[in-house]
C-alpha cells in the first residue's frame, strides 16, 4: 500500500490529498478489475482453438474446471451449455474442441454434462422436425464426438434410423434428393465418431457403410445438371457426387484402420490433473443417450436440395496444394469450411478470419506454414503434405461461388469473403487467387455458361476492390483469338464490367498497350453521339425535332405530328412497318436526352410512358425496335443499355418475350450473339424477372389459410403465368438448339458452307452452353413449383365455419403482399 | 436456419452507432417519465440505405452496378449540394425488400466503390429534402472541417478553404 501511495502522490510532485482520507476509499480505487466468471468462461469458450499460441486442450480443462467447480452457479452453467450449442451450430470448425470440453466436464461432474446432452438432443429434435438438415448434421457431429460417454451403441442407432428414412425416400422415388441428403449426414458423422475417444465401433461403422453403398453408388439424374463443366473434354466427363466420393473415401479409411489424419484429437492432450501423463482412460461415467424421435416421413427443409459435386480450382497443378479427392481430407475440410462460410454470412470479416485460421482447427502439420510460396513447395520432402491452408480456404469459397444451380447466399457474399481474406492476409491470399483465376481462365471453353459469368462478375468486382491491378501480360497472346472465342469474350466482358464499376479512362490506365484498342473511343464518351445530328441519317430533321421536344418536356400532342411525319415518309419509301423508324427516332431521342444519368432517362421515360406503352400492342416488331434503339445508342456501354431495358420491362413497355426474341431471333446473327457476355446477362436477367414473379405467385397460392374463391383465382394466375414462362423457355430452346446442333440455316450458309470452320465449332459450343444453362433454369423452376404445390391447399377448399377460423389468414392477400410475407419469412 | 438468441460473432446487419446515438432519448433526465411502450422500430422493415463516403465523381450508374448485386433497386437518390445541385458524396439506395437491404449492409458496406471504402447504414426511408447536404456551404457537414486533403471530395474542408482564402487575401497569395 505504501508503494502505491508513493507512486500516486509522490512521483507527480505531491498531488494534493483528497478530501477523504480513509483507506477504504483508496482500496476500492486500487482493486484490479476482475472479469466476472461468467464473462470469462464465455470469452474462453467463444475463442477456443482460435489461437495457435494456446493449447486448446488446456483451455478445455480450464473451462470445464470453472464450470464444474461452480456448478451451483446456474447462470454460468446455462451460459456454458448455450455457448457450446451455439458454437456447434455457428462455428462447426470448433466442434471437436467443444466436445473435448464437454468430455472433461463429464469427467469432473457428469450432472452438468447430462444437462448439455439433454439440451442438445432437444435442439436436435426441433431441427429434425423442421427439416433443418445442416443443423441436424452439426448436432450429430457434436454427439458423435461424445460417443465414448454413451451406453451401448451411442448414436449409431440414430444413424441407422436416418438411413431407413433415406431408403424409404429412395424407394418411393428415383428422383429423391432428400434421402441423399440424409445419407450425406450419416457419412459426415461417421469420421467424427471414429476420430473420437470411443473405441470398438469399427464394426458398426463398416456395417453402416455397406448399407449406404447401395444409395451412393447409384448415379443420380441431377448430378449432371450441377456439373460445373458443360462441355466434356475427357478429363471432366464423369463427375462423382459428393456422397459417392465420400463413400469411397470412408471405405478406404475403414481399410486403413480409420486413420482420419486431418481430424484433430484435442482429447488426447487432456490432462485432468497437472501431474497426469495420459488423458483419462474414461471420460467420466457413461449415460444413455436421451431419446430422439425422427419424424416419419422426414420433412424437406426450406432450401431446395440438389446433389453436390466436388469442385477444386487447384485440381490440375503439378504440386498438390489442396487434398486430392482420393484423400478423405478433401471432403472433411471442405464440408467444415463450407458450413462455416454459409452460416456466418452475417459477418464476412469473421468468416474470412476463420478461413485464414483453418490450420488451427485440424491436426497440426496437416498444412504447410501459412503463406508458404507455391514455388517453395517443391523443396518440401516427399513424405510431408504440401497443402496450403490459403488454397484450401479459397477453394471452399470458390466451391460456393460456383455452386449449381445456385449457392445458399447471394453471389456478392462470396465476393466479399474473398475480398476480406485478401485484406486480412494479402501476401498469403493474393497468389492463391491468382492461381485460381488462371485455372478458371483456362477452363473458360468448357465451364458452364452461368459459371463463366459468375467468374467474370467476381473477377471485375474483386479487381475494383484492389486498384484494378491484374497481370494482363499473361493473356496477351490470347488477344489474337477470334472475338467470339470464350477467352476473348471473357477479356472484353471483364473490361466492360470494370468500366461499369469505374470509368473507361481509369481502366485504360491499368492496361498494357496491346489491350488499349479494346477500350474504344466511344467508351470514354459520357454522352454518345445522337445519330440524327448527322444530316445523312434518314429522318434527321424529325429526329432532331423530337429530341428538342423531349428535352423541353413537350406534351404528347406536340410529339405526335413529328412521329406521324416520319411514318408518312417511311410509307412513301415503301418501309413495311413505318412504326420502326418512328420508334427508333423517338427512343433514340429519349436515350440522348436522358444520357446524363439513369434518373434522367427514367424521368424521360416516365413523361413519355403512355406513348411507349402504346407501341408494343400496335406492333411487336416496333416493341423490339425499342430494344434495338436503346442498345445501339449505348453500343459502347452496353451495361447502361441493359439497365434501361430492365427498367422498360418494369414499366411493361417491353415484355420478357420481346427481349428474348430480340436477342435470339432478330439479332441472333447465326449464333454470333451468343458469345456476347452482356446479351447473356440481359436474357438471364429477363428470365430471372419472370421466374421471380412466378415464385411470388406460388408463395401467394401456397400460403396457409387460403380459401375459395381466392384459391381458384390465384390458381388460374399461376397456371397462366407458368405457361407463359414455359413458352419463354421454349423460344430460347428452339432458337438455341439449332445453333448447338449446327443445323441453323444461316450458320450453315456462312463461310464455305461446310459448317466446319473453326469459328463454327466455337459457336456450336456457345449454343450448347446456352442450352444447358437455360434448360437448367427451366428445370429448377418446374421442380420448385412441383415441390411447393405438393403441399398446397387444393382448389375448392372452402373456409371452415367461422368459430374455428381464428388465426388463419384472411385469404385476400394479393401477390404483392405475398411477396412481402415471403420475404419476411425467409 | 439456426435462429440463435445471441450470435457467437457480431452481426454486420445492425444499424450503426451513429443511427442509434442520433435517436437515443435522453435517458439520464430524472424528471421525465420513461415512455410506457417501446415505440415500433422504424428500421424493422426498412428497405432504404444511406450510403456515405462516396466520391463526388461517382455516378448513379456505378452505384447501380454495385448495389444491384444485392437485389433489384427500386429507387436511387443522389445526395446533392444544397446550392450547386451537384453530387456531394452520399446517396440513398432503396430496395424492394428488407432482406436485400440487410444483405447490402452485410456484403457491400465497408467494401470499395470507385476505389473508396463506402459506408452503408439502414435508414427509415427517404424523405424529400434529405437529398441535400446539411453543411454550411451546401455539402455534407463532414466536408466542412476536414483537415486532410481528399481529392474525391473537393480537397480540404470547405470551412478551411474559406479561411485559407481570407488569409490569402489579407497576406497575399503564395505565402
Amino acid at each position: 500500500m505504501a508503494d502505491y501511495e508513493r507512486r500516486h502522490n509522490g512521483a507527480r510532485g505531491g498531488r494534493k490529498r483528497r478530501y477523504r482520507e480513509d483507506d477504504d476509499y483508496d482500496r476500492r480505487q486500487r482493486r484490479r478489475y476482475e472479469e466476472p466468471l461468467v464473462a470469462k468462461v464465455r470469452r474462453q469458450l467463444l475463442t477456443i482453438a482460435e489461437s495457435a499460441a494456446r493449447r486448446a486442450d488446456d483451455d478445455a480443462v480450464t473451462i470445464a474446471r470453472s464450470v464444474t467447480e461452480n456448478f451451483e452457479n446456474e447462470e454460468l452453467r446455462n451460459t456454458f451449455i448455450d455457448i457450446v450449442l451455439d458454437l456447434t451450430l455457428e462455428q462447426p470448425l470448433k466442434i471437436p474442441f467443444l466436445a473435448t470440453t464437454v468430455l472433461v466436464v463429464n469427467n469432473l461432474k457428469s450432472e452438468v454434462c447430462s444437462e448439455v446432452l439433454q439440451k442438445a438432443v432437444n435442439l436436435l429434435g426441433e431441427y429434425l422436425d423442421a427439416g433443418a438438415w445442416r443443423e441436424v448434421k452439426l448436432l450429430l457431429r457434436l454427439l458423435g464426438c461424445l460417443q465414448c460417454i454413451f451406453e451401448g451403441d451411442g448414436i449409431f442407432p440414430i444413424l441407422d434410423e436416418l438411413f431407413s428414412r433415406a431408403v424409404d425416400l429412395q424407394t418411393a422415388s428415383s428422383d429423391d434428393v432428400l434421402g441423399l441428403e440424409l445419407v450425406k449426414i450419416i457419412l459426415f458423422t461417421i469420421p467424427y465418431i471414429m476420430a473420437s475417444p470411443a473405441t470398438g465401433f469399427e464394426q458398426q461403422a463398416s456395417a453402416l457403410l455397406e448399407k449406404t453403398d447401395v444409395i451412393t453408388s447409384t448415379p443420380h439424374a441431377l448430378v449432371d445438371m450441377v456439373n460445373p463443366f458443360a462441355i466434356g473434354d475427357g478429363r471432366t466427363n464423369a463427375v462423382q457426387s459428393v456422397i459417392s466420393l465420400l463413400q469411397s473415401q470412408l471405405q478406404g479409411e475403414s481399410n486403413r484402420g480409420w486413420e482420419l489424419a486431418c481430424l484433430p484429437r484435442p482429447w488426447k492432450g487432456v490432462r485432468i490433473n497437472e501431474e497426469d501423463e495420459q488423458p483419462p482412460a474414461e471420460f467420466g461415467p457413461k449415460c444413455p443417450l436421451p431419446e430422439i424421435s425422427i419424424p416419419n416421413p422426414v420433412r424437406a427443409g426450406k432450401r431446395a436440395i440438389y446433389p453436390e459435386v466436388h469442385l477444386s480450382v487447384y485440381a490440375d497443378q503439378d504440386i498438390e496444394t489442396v487434398p486430392p479427392t482420393s484423400d478423405i481430407a478433401s471432403s472433411l475440410l471442405r464440408d467444415a469450411l463450407v458450413d462455416t462460410i454459409n452460416i456466418l454470412d452475417f459477418n464476412r470479416i469473421a468468416t474470412a478470419k476463420y478461413l485464414i485460421d483453418v490450420d488451427c482447427y485440424f491436426t497440426p502439420h496437416t498444412f504447410v506454414k501459412r503463406a508458404t510460396p507455391f514455388d517453395r513447395l517443391r523443396d518440401i520432402p516427399g513424405d510431408r503434405p504440401t497443402w496450403k491452408p490459403e488454397d484450401v480456404a479459397v477453394d471452399a469459397v470458390f466451391s460456393q461461388l460456383f455452386q449449381l444451380p445456385s449457392p445458399e447466399h447471394k453471389l456478392v457474399y462470396y465476393h466479399s469473403v474473398l475480398t476480406e481474406c485478401c485484406k486480412i492476409a494479402p501476401a498469403a491470399i493474393a497468389p492463391s487467387l491468382g492461381r485460381a483465376i488462371r485455372f478458371l481462365y483456362r477452363s473458360l471453353d468448357t465451364i458452364d455458361l452461368d459459371l463463366s459469368h459468375r467468374f467474370l462478375d467476381w473477377f471485375a468486382h474483386h479487381l475494383s476492390n484492389f486498384g484494378f491491378t491484374w497481370k494482363w501480360s499473361e493473356w496477351v497472346d490470347d488477344l489474337d483469338l477470334p472475338l467470339n472465342h470464350p477467352r476473348m469474350a471473357f477479356i472484353t466482358g471483364a473490361l466492360d464490367k470494370e468500366i461499369r464499376l469505374s470509368f473507361a479512362q481509369r481502366i485504360r490506365g491499368t492496361l498494357l498497350d496491346s489491350y488499349q484498342s479494346l477500350i474504344t473511343e466511344g467508351k470514354e464518351k459520357d454522352t454518345p453521339d445522337f445519330k440524327y445530328l448527322e444530316d445523312t441519317t434518314p429522318y434527321a430533321n424529325e429526329g432532331k425535332e423530337l429530341m428538342q421536344l423531349i428535352r423541353k418536356k413537350a406534351t404528347d400532342e406536340e410529339i405526335q405530328p413529328v412521329i406521324a411525319s416520319i411514318e408518312e415518309q417511311a410509307k412513301g419509301l415503301g418501309v413495311e412497318d413505318p412504326m420502326l423508324p418512328s420508334t427508333d427516332a423517338f427512343v433514340t431521342a429519349i436515350c440522348f436526352v436522358g444520357s446524363k444519368s439513369l434518373s434522367h432517362v427514367l424521368s424521360c421515360i416516365e413523361r413519355n410512358k403512355e406513348r411507349l406503352l402504346a407501341i408494343g400492342p400496335k406492333s411487336p416488331a416496333a416493341r423490339r425496335q425499342i430494344i434495338t434503339s436503346v442498345m445501339e445508342y449505348w453500343a459502347d456501354q452496353p451495361g447502361i443499355g441493359i439497365n434501361i431495358i430492365d427498367k422498360l420491362l418494369n414499366y411493361t413497355i417491353l415484355t420478357p418475350l420481346s427481349v428474348v426474341e430480340w436477342a435470339l431471333v432478330d439479332k441472333l446473327d447465326a449464333g454470333a450473339i451468343l458469345a456476347k457476355t452482356h446479351v447473356f446477362e440481359m436474357v438471364s436477367a429477363t428470365v430471372g424477372k419472370v421466374t421471380n414473379r412466378l415464385r411470388q405467385i406460388v408463395a401467394a397460392r401456397t400460403q396457409p389459410g387460403l380459401y375459395e374463391p381466392q384459391l381458384s383465382l390465384l390458381d388460374e394466375t399461376l397456371k397462366r403465368e407458368n405457361s407463359d414462362m414455359q413458352s419463354l423457355f421454349n423460344v430460347i430452346e428452339d432458337r438455341v438448339v439449332s445453333i448447338a446442333s449446327g443445323s441453323n440455316d444461316e450458320l450453315m450458309e456462312r463461310g464455305d458452307g461446310s459448317g466446319n470452320l473453326p469459328e463454327d465449332e466455337i459457336i456450336r459450343q456457345w449454343g450448347q452452353r446456352w442450352l444447358r444453362a437455360f434448360r437448367r433454369m427451366a428445370g429448377v423452376e418446374q421442380a420448385f413449383i412441383a415441390e411447393a404445390m405438393a403441399n398446397a391447399t387444393p382448389v375448392g377448399t372452402t373456409a371452415p365455419p367461422p368459430e374455428n377460423n381464428t388465426s388463419a389468414g384472411d385469404g385476400d392477400m394479393d401477390v404483392a403482399d405475398a411477396d412481402a410475407s415471403a420475404q419476411a419469412a425467409s | 436456419m439456426a435462429i440463435l438468441t445471441r450470435n457467437t460473432v457480431d452481426r454486420l446487419d445492425r444499424p450503426s452507432a451513429y443511427y442509434i446515438s442520433k435517436n437515443k432519448r435522453r435517458k439520464y433526465s430524472q424528471d421525465e417519465e420513461p415512455p410506457k411502450e417501446e415505440a415500433p422500430d422504424p428500421l424493422s422493415n426498412a428497405t432504404t440505405l444511406y450510403v456515405g463516403n462516396l466520391s463526388f465523381y461517382t455516378t448513379e450508374e456505378q452505384i447501380h452496378e454495385l448495389f444491384s448485386k444485392c437485389g433489384e433497386i427500386k429507387r436511387l437518390v443522389m445526395g446533392l449540394d444544397r446550392f450547386n445541385k451537384t453530387p456531394c458524396g452520399f446517396c440513398f439506395v432503396e430496395y424492394y425488400t428488407h432482406q436485400d437491404a440487410l444483405d447490402c449492409l452485410k456484403y457491400i458496406g465497408g467494401t470499395k466503390l470507385d476505389e473508396r471504402i463506402i459506408r452503408t447504414d439502414l435508414d427509415p426511408g427517404f424523405e424529400e429534402g434529405r437529398q441535400y447536404g446539411r453543411g454550411k456551404s451546401g455539402g455534407q457537414v463532414r466536408d466542412e472541417y476536414r483537415e486532410e486533403y481528399d481529392p474525391g471530395r473537393g480537397g480540404y474542408g470547405r470551412a478551411y478553404d474559406a479561411q485559407r482564402e481570407r488569409e490569402e487575401e489579407e497576406y497575399g497569395a503564395g505565402k
